[in-house]
C-alpha cells in the first residue's frame, strides 16, 4: 500500500443534493412504478376474466343488443358439454400418464442409468420441446390420416388391409399429445431426480438392496412429488391444448373443451355466451389442477436436499439396454424426425401423393408464400406482435418479478398471485376474453389485440425467469449502491438491469418463441388484417394445401431456429 | 460533530432490536460496536446507514438530521453522505476494478478527469493500483475487501462505515487488513463506525468501544477501560478471555472487597458492586498464576484445583483447571503435567468483583428478566 501518499482525500466531502425529505416519500417514483405495474397486470388479467364472466350471463354475442340470461349456465349441463367434458378428461388423463411415464422413464434414464446415448436424448427431447404442436399435429395428419403416408405403406407396400391408423379419433389425439407433452413431464422430473440427494439410494444398496429393487422402493417414492406435479402438469397441458384437438379432432367429430369452445364461437350461429361459459369452466379446472401442482411443487423438497459433490454410481442397465434405447429412439423419430421429414416431403411436392416415386416435384409451395400479400402480411404481423410484444412482455415481466422478490410492497402478494394467474387460464380462453373485451375497447381490430392476448398469456413466462434471477442476485449489491450514492432508479439501471442480463435475455427469447407459434390465443381473435403465421399455416392446412402449408411450417421453424441460435450466441457477459 | 445517534429503538414485529441506544463519534474517530450475533449492532449501522427504518430516535451525520422520528424526517441512504463496506464486499460483478470504485463519483456526476484521479488516488491508498482494470470476478477475497474499501473512500464521506469488514478473511490477512483500516482511517480523519464481534478486532483498532447485548449498550470505553474495568459480567465475557467464580462478598469497600469463595478461600479483590451477599469475582487467564501445590500452601487468592487439561499454544500453556465446581483457563508458560495439583493465585487489583447477573444475556435474558 502507498502509504507515503499525502494528497488529502479527506477535503472535499462530496456532498450529494442531501434533503430534509418526509418518511419514505423519495421513493414516491417507486411507488408510483409499483402502483402502474399493479394496475397495466390487473388490466391484463382481469379484463378477459370479467368479460368473460359477463358474456356468460348474456343471451347475444359481443357488442349486440342482448339480455342477461342464466341459460348458458344451464346449457353447461346439457348431454352435448357433458359428454365433451368426459371426453376430455378422458383424453387429457390418458396423455398425462402415458407422457408422464415416458417423460419420467427418459428422464430416469438419463439421470439414474449408464445409458449410452443421453446427450443424444437430451438434445432429441429439447428438439422436440420446440417444435409447435400445430406443425406436429399436421405432420401427423400427412402421416396418418387414411389417405396418409402410413395407409399407404401398410396396404399398398406391405398388402395389409386388416389394419387401418386413422389419426382423426380420440386416440389421434393422444397419440401426438403424448408425442407433444412428454418434453414437459422429461424437464419437471429431471431437475429433482439430478439433485436427489444419492446417499438416500446408497444407504438402500448398503442395506443390502439390489439396483432394481432401489429403483422401485427407493428413488420412485422419493420422486412421488416430482412425478405428481409431472401428472397434474401434463393435465392441465393437454385440458389446454387447442391445435392437435382441432386439426385431428375436428375432422373426426371428437371434440375437447377447447374445440368446443371454439366451434361455438367460430361457426354460425354463434354462441359466445355459451362459449364464455365452456372457458370459465375450463379455467375452474386447469385453474385447480395448477393450484395442486403449485402446493406439491411446495412439499418435495424434503428429500432432495443434496448439494454434495458425491456422484452416485449409475445403475448398470444391462440387458435393459437395447429396449431402453429403442424406446427413446422411437421417441426421438416418432416426435420429431419422422414429422420433419414428412413435412419437407410435402413442403416441396405438386400434389399430395403418399409414394415418393410417384410424386411431381417443385419449389412451387415455396414460391407461393412470396407471391400471397396476406402471408408476407402475416410475416410481418408475427415478427412485430413477437419482437416487439415479447419486449413489453419483458418490461413487465421484470417490473412485476423485482415487486415481488424485492420490492413488497403493500400488496405484492396480490400481484403476485395475479400474475401467475394466467397459468391456469388456457390459451383459447384468454382469447375468448379478449373477444368479449375488445369490442369495447379502442385496440379493435389492431395487432394490440394480438400483444395484450400473449402478453396476458405467458406473463408467468417472464415473471418466473425473471424472478429466479432475482432471488439469486444479493440484496447487499444494490444497498451498496445506495450507500454509493445512487437512488432507487439509478441503482436499479446500474447494478440490479446488468446483473439480470442472462435472465433477460433467455426470458425474451422464450416470450418470442412462445408468442412466435401461439395458435390457440389467436384463433379467435384475429382478423384479414392482424392475421399471423400460425393462422396463415393453419389456414392454408384446413384448406387443404399441404404443400404450402408445410413449406411456411418449414420457413417458420428455421427462422425460429437461427433466432434461437443467435440469442443463444449473443455475447453473455457478467 | 461527526455522528450523533439519540434514543435509536428498531423494532421487528414485536421484538425489540435496538432498545434506546445513544452514543456520539467524533470527527476523526474510530469507534467499534462489539457484541455477540443478534445484539443488535448490525441494525444500528444499518441505521445510520438509512437502510434500515428505526421506530424512534434521531441520527445526525455531520451536523445534518438524517433520522427525527418526532419530526418524520427519513433521508434515503443515498442522500447520506457515506461510505460503507460490507461483510459480503458487495463488489459488483459485472464491473472492473476501476468501474466498482468510480461508482460513487459516477452516480454524483463529477467531471471525467475528477473521477480518474480520485479513484487512482483511493485504489493507491489500498495498494490496488495496478488492478484498476481488472475484471472484479477475478480478485480474491482480501483484494476484493480493498475494493470494497476503496469504493467507500473514494467520494470522502463524512461517515465510514464497516460491517464485520474482516470475518470473511484468512487469520494472517485479517491482521495485515486491521493495521492497513486503522492507518487508512487516521489518514482521512474520518468518523468511522466498525461493527465487530471479533473483541480482538474492537481492542486493536477502535479508539472507543461500545459493547453491546440485547440491543443496549452495556459500557463505553477505551479498549484499556473496557478490558481492565468492566462494567458487568456480560462485559468481561465479550471482552477477552475471562474466568468467573461465585462469591460471597461480605466486605465492599471502594476497591477493597473482601469476598469467601465456596471452599472458603479469602479473596481480597476490587469492585465497583456495593451490595453484599452472592456475587461473583472475574479474573483474566493471563492473570493468573499457577504452581505446584506445595501442601499447607493456604492464604487469601489462593485456589487449590487440579488440571484437567493443557494445551500447548506455542508461546505458552493453556490450562483448564478445575476449582470445586468451576472450570478456570489459566495462560501460563510453566510447564506442568496434566492430573496435576496445582495453587492458582492472583493480586487482589486484577480480581474484579461483579454482580451475580447471569452471564450470557444472549440466552438467559429470559429467565432474567
Amino acid at each position: 500500500m502507498a502509504s507515503d501518499h499525502t494528497l488529502n482525500l479527506a477535503g472535499s466531502t462530496l456532498a450529494p443534493q442531501a434533503r430534509m425529505v418526509p418518511h419514505r416519500s423519495s421513493d414516491a417514483f417507486i411507488s408510483a412504478i409499483f402502483v402502474a405495474t399493479f394496475a397495466v397486470t390487473a388490466f391484463l388479467i382481469v379484463t378477459p376474466l370479467a368479460s368473460l364472466l359477463y358474456g356468460s350471463f348474456r343471451t347475444g354475442g359481443p357488442g349486440t343488443n342482448a339480455a342477461y340470461t342464466l341459460k348458458n349456465w344451464q346449457d353447461l349441463g346439457s348431454a352435448g358439454i357433458i359428454n365433451t367434458l368426459i371426453t376430455t378428461c378422458v383424453i387429457s388423463i390418458l396423455t398425462s400418464v402415458f407422457s408422464s411415464v415416458c417423460g419420467g422413464a427418459m428422464a430416469w434414464l438419463t439421470y439414474r442409468t449408464d445409458f449410452r446415448y443421453k446427450k443424444l436424448l437430451v438434445a432429441a427431447i429439447g428438439l422436440s420441446f420446440f417444435f409447435p404442436g400445430f406443425i406436429l399435429a399436421m405432420a401427423w395428419v400427412i402421416l396418418g390420416s387414411p389417405g396418409g403416408i402410413f395407409n399407404y405403406i401398410l396396404s399398398d407396400m406391405l398388402g395389409i388391409d386388416s389394419v387401418q391408423f386413422d389419426i382423426y379419433s380420440a386416440t389421434g389425439i393422444v397419440w401426438i399429445q403424448v408425442l407433444h407433452i412428454t418434453p414437459f413431464a422429461f424437464f419437471t422430473v429431471r431437475g429433482p431426480l439430478s439433485s436427489m440427494d444419492s446417499s438416500l439410494e446408497e444407504a438402500a444398496y448398503a442395506s443390502g438392496a439390489n439396483p432394481w429393487q432401489v429403483a422401485l422402493r427407493v428413488t420412485l417414492p422419493l420422486m412421488l412429488f416430482p412425478v405428481l406435479s409431472s401428472l397434474l402438469l401434463c393435465f392441465v397441458l393437454s385440458i389446454e391444448q387447442f391445435a392437435i384437438p382441432a386439426l385431428v379432432g375436428i375432422p373426426g367429430h371428437v371434440n375437447t373443451l377447447a374445440t368446443e369452445l371454439y366451434l361455438l364461437t367460430s361457426f354460425s350461429p354463434p354462441n359466445t355466451g355459451l362459449a364464455a361459459t365452456v372457458g370459465l369452466a375450463m379455467s375452474a379446472v386447469t385453474g385447480l389442477s395448477i393450484f395442486a401442482q403449485r402446493r406439491v411443487v411446495h412439499r418435495r423438497n424434503a428429500p432432495t436436499v443434496s448439494g454434495r459433490g458425491y456422484r452416485l454410481r449409475p445403475l448398470n442397465l444391462g440387458r435393459w439396454r437395447a429396449p431402453a434405447t429403442v424406446l427413446c429412439l422411437l421417441y426421438a423419430l416418432l416426435s420429431f424426425i419422422i414429422p420433419s421429414v414428412a413435412l419437407v416431403y410435402t413442403s416441396v411436392i405438386k400434389y399430395f401423393v403418399a409414394n415418393p416415386f410417384e410424386a411431381a416435384y417443385t419449389w412451387r409451395n415455396y414460391q407461393q408464400i412470396w407471391d400471397s400479400p396476406g402471408t408476407v402480411r402475416a410475416f410481418w404481423n408475427t415478427l412485430i406482435v413477437a419482437g416487439g410484444g415479447a419486449v413489453f412482455g419483458l418490461i413487465l415481466g421484470t417490473l412485476i418479478a423485482y415487486s415481488t422478490h424485492r420490492l413488497k410492497r403493500r400488496g405484492y402478494r396480490g400481484l403476485d398471485m395475479l400474475a401467475s394467474l394466467p397459468f391456469g387460464i388456457p390459451g383459447i380462453v384468454i382469447g375468448l376474453g379478449f373477444l368479449w373485451s375488445y369490442v369495447y375497447l379502442p385496440i379493435y381490430g389492431t395487432l394490440w389485440v394480438l400483444v395484450f392476448c400473449y402478453v396476458a398469456r405467458f406473463l408467468p413466462y417472464a415473471t418466473e425467469t425473471i424472478g429466479a434471477q432475482v432471488v439469486q442476485i444479493d440484496r447487499v449489491l444494490e444497498e451498496a449502491a445506495w450507500t454509493s450514492g445512487a437512488n432507487r432508479v439509478a441503482s436499479f439501471g446500474r447494478v440490479m438491469l446488468p446483473l439480470l442480463r442472462p435472465a433477460l435475455q433467455s426470458g425474451y427469447f422464450l416470450l418470442f418463441i412462445a408468442y412466435f407459434r401461439e395458435i390457440a390465443a389467436a384463433a379467435l381473435i384475429y382478423t384479414s388484417s392482424t392475421q399471423v403465421l400460425s393462422i396463415s399455416i393453419w389456414a392454408f392446412f384446413e384448406n387443404a394445401n399441404w404443400g404450402v402449408a408445410s413449406a411456411l411450417s418449414i420457413v417458420t421453424s428455421v427462422i425460429t431456429v437461427a433466432l434461437m441460435a443467435a440469442v443463444m450466441r449473443a455475447p453473455l457477459r457478467l | 460533530m461527526g455522528i450523533k445517534v439519540q434514543n435509536l429503538v428498531k423494532r421487528f414485529g414485536d421484538r425489540t432490536i435496538i432498545d434506546h441506544v445513544s452514543f456520539e463519534i467524533a470527527h476523526g474517530e474510530l469507534v467499534s460496536l462489539l457484541g455477540p450475533s443478534g445484539c443488535g449492532k448490525t441494525t444500528t449501522l444499518r441505521c445510520i446507514a438509512g437502510l434500515e427504518t428505526p421506530e424512534e430516535g434521531r441520527i445526525e451525520i455531520d451536523d445534518e438530521i438524517v433520522f427525527d422520528s418526532t419530526r418524520g424526517i427519513m433521508v434515503e441512504p443515498y442522500h447520506r453522505t457515506i461510505g460503507m463496506v460490507f461483510q459480503s464486499y458487495a463488489i459488483w460483478p459485472h464491473l472492473s476494478v476501476f468501474q466498482n470504485v468510480a461508482f460513487p463519483l459516477q452516480v454524483r456526476h463529477r467531471p471525467r478527469a475528477e473521477v480518474e484521479s480520485r479513484v487512482m488516488h483511493a485504489l493507491e491508498m489500498v495498494g490496488l493500483a495496478s488492478f484498476r482494470d481488472r475484471s472484479s470476478q477475478q480478485l480474491s477475497g482480501g483484494q476484493q475487501q480493498r475494493v470494497a474499501v476503496a469504493r467507500a473512500i473514494v467520494h470522502s464521506p463524512a461517515a465510514l462505515l464497516f460491517d464485520e469488514p474482516l470475518s470473511n478473511l484468512d487469520a494472517k490477512l485479517r491482521d495485515r487488513t486491521r493495521a492497513e483500516i486503522r492507518r487508512l482511517q487516521r489518514e482521512l480523519h474520518v468518523a468511522t463506525v466498525y461493527v465487530t464481534h471479533d473483541q480482538g478486532e474492537a481492542l486493536s483498532l477502535s479508539d472507543r468501544i461500545l459493547v453491546m447485548g440485547e440491543g443496549r449498550i452495556h459500557q463505553a470505553g477505551t479498549p484499556q477501560q473496557i478490558y481492565g474495568d468492566p462494567q458487568d459480567a456480560f462485559v468481561a465475557d465479550v471482552v477477552g478471555a475471562a474466568n468467573f467464580f461465585d462469591v460471597e462478598i461480605q466486605q465492599a469497600q471502594p476497591n477493597d472487597f473482601r469476598c469467601v469463595a465456596p471452599d472458603g478461600t479469602l479473596i481480597h479483590a476490587v469492585g465497583r458492586v456495593a451490595v453484599l451477599g452472592p456475587g461473583r469475582v472475574m479474573v483474566r487467564p493471563d492473570r493468573l498464576v499457577i504452581e505446584q501445590d506445595g501442601g499447607d500452601d493456604s492464604g487469601p487468592n489462593r485456589l487449590h484445583g487440579t488440571v484437567v487439561q493443557r494445551l500447548f499454544l506455542g508461546g505458552h500453556f493453556e490450562y483448564a483447571v478445575a476449582v470445586g465446581p468451576t472450570l478456570l483457563r489459566v495462560f501460563s508458560a510453566v510447564p506442568i503435567e496434566e492430573a496435576a495439583r496445582v495453587v492458582i493465585s492472583f493480586a487482589p487489583q486484577d480480581g474484579i468483583v461483579l454482580g451475580a447477573e447471569p452471564l450470557s444475556v444472549a440466552e438467559e435474558s429470559e429467565a432474567w428478566a
